[in-house]
């Protein structure tokens, strides 16, 4: 199937109010006493469609709260009913993700969430596998920047077994070594595919570059070929014992149960699980400024690709920074819709591109702005001006009265759209969780993002979108490339990076 | 008024028999009711008040496959073509207007059809039909060079990002080229080469509008939070006096024949890619769309490949550790589909010794039948999986639609599950038998650059 645009790829925003006037067929106003009879002029045809509808505000939609509550065993409960259907949707949240890697151990936090599922309680890998696919459930670790999980999805009528299937990966992983032994082979081999592809490798070196590779945020989630080869079991299984222990764990549960159903669910399937004495391990903070707030343009070759992979980042706001949310809102002008400034200027305008984007990633203690498009080649250097010069205008001269609607309505649908279904609510406040946000947080931002005014988008598309001392990143054929961007006014010079974000002399 | 109106009790009924040994499952529905317009469109409503959401699906049958000769790409193309504007909503306006109100669209094309959805809160519902009966009642006759040249650079560069950049990508270009031969209106890839887009004129794109958008040759769907009489009544304003032609025929599939596949050979190519790990396709033709046997191959697909505990997994990942990945699935088509198997192999493991591993697992599916512990495992897999594809207004449209376009009723979900639920154990061994010949496939391979043989 081919589409008109590719969702994550996009990213778009708006044009402006005078262009959105519009043209309706009219009909002509009655002339005014006619001088002389004339034959009637036929009466012009009625349109059958009528002018544009109007369009009333949406509805107002405050995000439901989750019921918050404790277990024996001091696990935290954030529990979300839903009982249209008979499915219910679990999220394991705990804190520390990627961000909490020892330095050099890069994938560490990953590889563990990874280990869980690979044998658990009294079952092996396959063993499990067939378990949980005899339920019709769907169950999946795996780890973040800032936090590490393990999500389920079951048809309420299995819910009981697959809670002790769940509490199993959770609470008994076995960290076999033979399963270990394939688990980091398979993991190497990925790691050596990423190297092929254009947007991972993006995103890999503008992180690196941006953060500095040696900072919490500075490593892909999971690692790269050098560290992961320095990773063993023995890691593996401390780095589990210290940060996965129930009075780190918030279980989300979103759908068909109840508060009962749940609590005895839980204190029969989690109550062997124990806290150690220990205080959890504390959570890593990165340098104080991101090493690569500084405007820098890298270049990783990719000799013979029709595309270049353009990235261009900079430093964001953190999640808990009001700002975060604001942000957000703005974005969507920026490059977080169809109709926005980079995919009409990029895409619609000049076919550069399937598609033209921007985003905002807040993490716990850092955020990254990041702009990104893949372009025909020949239009590389064009495509990296207008980007920049988008962001400039952006960011120097406010959003228009359209923008600030647009970017209102969006937001709004948005909200509803994200408690939609069960598992992608069950996510949203999983991860909320991690990060150490209140259970009321998805109504509060809601609310401050609805309400933001011109002056509040404004002020934060100045301080966040200006590209003065933003990254770019671009992964394509370095020969037909380099002449181009030199062509751009502004651009320092390049400094070329490999595919795991390493600094290397120009081929 | 066609179709017939279920209670509404939640969004679907469903209570799934899901356990071993349980007794058989109740009904599944999508509420739903059909009405006909005077000029032949389909109209389906299907409430859901739980969200203040409002989804709107309008499906052309029209698709790749209907494309003329030297005109490979075209119904994608065209189907971009579909937001350049009219003179009441001028370019751009669609997708303006839309986001300025809260919603949002997108649409895709297949072989087989051309799919368009809109998203929203329930507020801005007549705005997406005011819209949607603009562009059908006026696009064609008011395109231009110009904006068929905008879209013309977007979709091959959409074609050089899903593909030509994209590590393997270029597969979905090469095997439906191996796998029908020429001629078979499933020959080409959906997105066309760069030459046929190239070569689109105009004309082409009036013509294919006067001969395919036609209201007779559409559904289209509303599902969400709206009051259905309210509704029905707009859908008549706009919709019913745009003028049609009749349903076009269907060129269907000329010359080849249904039920047999049309390969007598294995087909072997190497395509050489920008890729670390070199990788094995084999891919055959299969019944079509809810034809015997269609079934239980997707049942099939999930026992070679759903998951660790499947066939291909523990056998090539798990126990031989010859293999990075494997996939298997059935595509299903409207005029045929094709069962695909991929598998990724480690570095340094030879092809041959991959194929000769996946041949046989495959043998072992022709000749006996699986477990019963197998048979239950995937068909809970496939039945939940269909129940939470139900979940949002958006899909539920698009499948609503798909019923109606694959089986000439939206009211197919029960009898649909139920062909999952009534597959035997060698039901599925006697399609492989029939359909994965080892004498008649094609095998594709792709290496790393420098690497072919």
């Amino acid at each position: 199937m081919t589409f008109k645009y590719v969702k994550h790829a996009l990213l778009l925003a708006t044009v402006l109010a005078a262009a959105c006037g519009g043209e309706t067929v009219e009909t002509k106003p009655p002339a005014v006493a006619p001088p002389k009879p004339v034959p009637a002029a036929p009466a012009a045809e009625a349109d059958p469609l009528g002018p544009r509808p109007n369009v009333d505000p949406p509805p107002p939609f405050t995000p439901p709260a989750p019921a918050v509550f404790r277990t024996a065993n001091g696990m935290t409960v954030w529990l979300l009913e839903r009982h249209a259907l008979p499915m219910v949707a679990i999220d394991v949240a705990l804190p520390i993700g990627s961000a909490s890697d020892p330095a050099g151990e890069g994938g560490l936090a990953w590889a563990t969430a990874n280990m869980l599922d690979e044998g658990a309680g009294s079952r092996g890998a396959l063993e499990l596998a067939r378990a949980v696919d005899q339920l019709g459930a769907s169950l999946s670790a795996t780890a973040g920047t800032d936090r590490s999980g393990v999500s389920l999805f079951v048809l309420k009528r299995n819910l009981a077994p697959a809670f002790d299937l769940l509490a199993d990966v959770v609470t008994r992983p076995r960290f076999d070594a033979t399963e270990w032994k394939r688990v980091h082979e398979l993991w190497t081999n990925d790691l050596k595919s990423r190297t092929r592809d254009p947007r991972a490798v993006a995103s890999v070196v503008a992180s690196a570059a941006l953060h500095g590779a040696d900072q919490p945020y500075g490593h892909p989630v999971s690692g790269t070929l050098a560290s992961a080869a320095k990773i063993d079991l023995a890691r593996v299984k401390r780095f589990y014992q210290a940060n996965w222990r129930p009075d780190q764990a918030t279980i989300v549960a979103v759908g068909d149960v109840t508060r009962a159903e749940l609590t005895a669910a839980l204190d029969k399937a989690f109550a062997g699980w124990k806290a150690p004495a220990a205080a959890p391990a504390a959570k890593a903070a990165p340098a104080a400024e991101p090493k690569g707030a500084r405007s820098r343009l890298i270049v990783v070759d990719r000799a013979d690709a029709p595309q270049s992979q353009i990235t261009i980042v900079r430093p964001g706001p953190t999640v808990s920074e009001p700002d975060a949310v604001l942000a957000d809102r703005a974005n969507i002008a920026l490059g977080g819709s169809f109709t926005s400034r980079l995919n009409l200027d990029l895409r619609e305008e000049h076919g550069w591109t399937y598609g033209a984007g921007s985003r905002v990633s807040a993490m716990r203690q850092a955020g990254t702005i990041g702009l990104s498009s893949a372009v025909h080649t020949e239009n590389t250097g064009d495509a990296v001006k207008a980007m920049l010069n988008d962001a400039e205008v952006y960011a120097t001269k406010g959003l228009t009265p359209a923008e600030v609607d647009l970017t209102r309505m969006m937001a709004r649908v948005d909200v509803v759209q994200a408690y939609e279904h069960v598992s992608s609510t069950a996510t949203l406040l999983g991860n909320d969780a991690a990060l150490g946000l209140p259970a009321t947080y998805e109504a509060e931002a809601a609310l401050r993002r609805d309400s933001a005014t011109k002056a509040d988008l404004d002020r934060v598309a100045q301080r966040y979108f200006h590209p003065k001392d933003a990254i770019v990143v671009i992964v394509g054929p370095q020969a037909k490339v380099l002449p181009q961007l030199a062509q751009v006014e502004g651009l320092p010079k390049p400094e070329f990076f490999d595919a795991e974000g390493n600094p290397r002399a120009a081929k | 008024m066609l179709g017939k109106r279920f209670a509404l009790q939640g969004v679907l009924v469903a209570a799934l028999g899901l356990v071993t040994g349980t007794a058989a499952a109740d009904g599944i529905s999508i509420p739903h009711a059909v009405h006909k317009l005077k000029n032949g469109m389909t109209v389906i409503l299907s409430e859901d008040h739980s969200l203040p959401l409002v989804a709107v699906n309008v499906s052309y049958n029209v698709g790749s496959r209907f494309e003329a000769p030297k005109r490979t790409g075209f119904a994608h193309l065209f189907e971009h073509l579909m937001f350049m504007g009219t003179k009441r909503a001028p370019t751009g306006a669609f997708d303006q207007w839309m986001e300025s109100t809260g919603g949002s669209n997108n649409a895709w094309t297949s072989e087989d059809r051309t799919d368009y959805f809109d998203v929203g809160p329930k507020t801005i519902l007549p705005l997406l039909l005011w819209l949607e009966a603009d562009r059908l009642r006026d696009l064609g006759p008011l395109m231009t060079k110009k904006k068929v040249d905008a879209q013309r650079e977007v979709v091959r560069n959409e074609r050089r990002q899903t593909g030509e950049n994209t590590p393997y990508g270029k597969v979905e270009f090469r095997l439906p080229e191996l796998l029908y031969p020429e001629g078979h209106p499933y020959h080409h890839p959906v997105i066309g080469s760069h030459e046929d887009l190239e070569a689109a004129t105009v004309e082409d794109v009036k013509e294919f509008f006067a001969t395919w958008y036609d209201p007779a040759n559409a559904s289209l769907v509303v599902a969400g939070d709206f009051g259905p009489a309210e509704t029905l009544d707009r859908i008549k304003t706009y919709f019913e006096s745009i003028p049609s032609r009749g349903a076009p025929k269907d060129p269907k599939s000329p010359g080849f024949p249904e039920g047999a596949s049309s390969l007598k050979t294995v087909v072997r190519e190497t395509l050489e890619d920008e890729v670390e790990l070199p990788k094995v396709i084999m891919a055959w033709q299969t019944p079509k769309h809810f034809a015997p046997g269609d079934g239980e191959l997707d049942l099939l697909g999930n026992v070679l490949a759903g998951g660790k505990a499947s066939r291909l997994y523990k056998a090539l990942v798990y126990e031989q550790k010859i293999a990075q990945s494997v996939e298997a699935v059935q595509q299903s088509g409207t005029l045929g589909s094709r069962f695909v198997v991929g598998v990724l192999a480690r570095p340094g493991v030879p092809l041959e010794r991959i194929e000769k591993a996946i041949d046989a697992e495959l043998q072992r599916a022709r000749t006996k039948p699986v477990s019963a512990e197998e048979l239950t495992r995937v068909k809970n897999v496939v039945e939940t999986d269909f129940v939470a594809r139900l979940e949002g207004v958006q899909q539920r449209a698009s499948i609503l639609n798909m019923y109606q376009a694959e089986v000439g009723t939206p009211d197919y979900a029960e009898r649909d599950l139920e062909r999952y639920r009534k597959a035997t154990a060698d039901g599925i061994r006697a399609v492989a038998e029939q359909w994965l010949r080892p004498d008649a496939r094609v095998i594709l391979r792709v290496v790393p650059k420098g690497k072919k043989p």
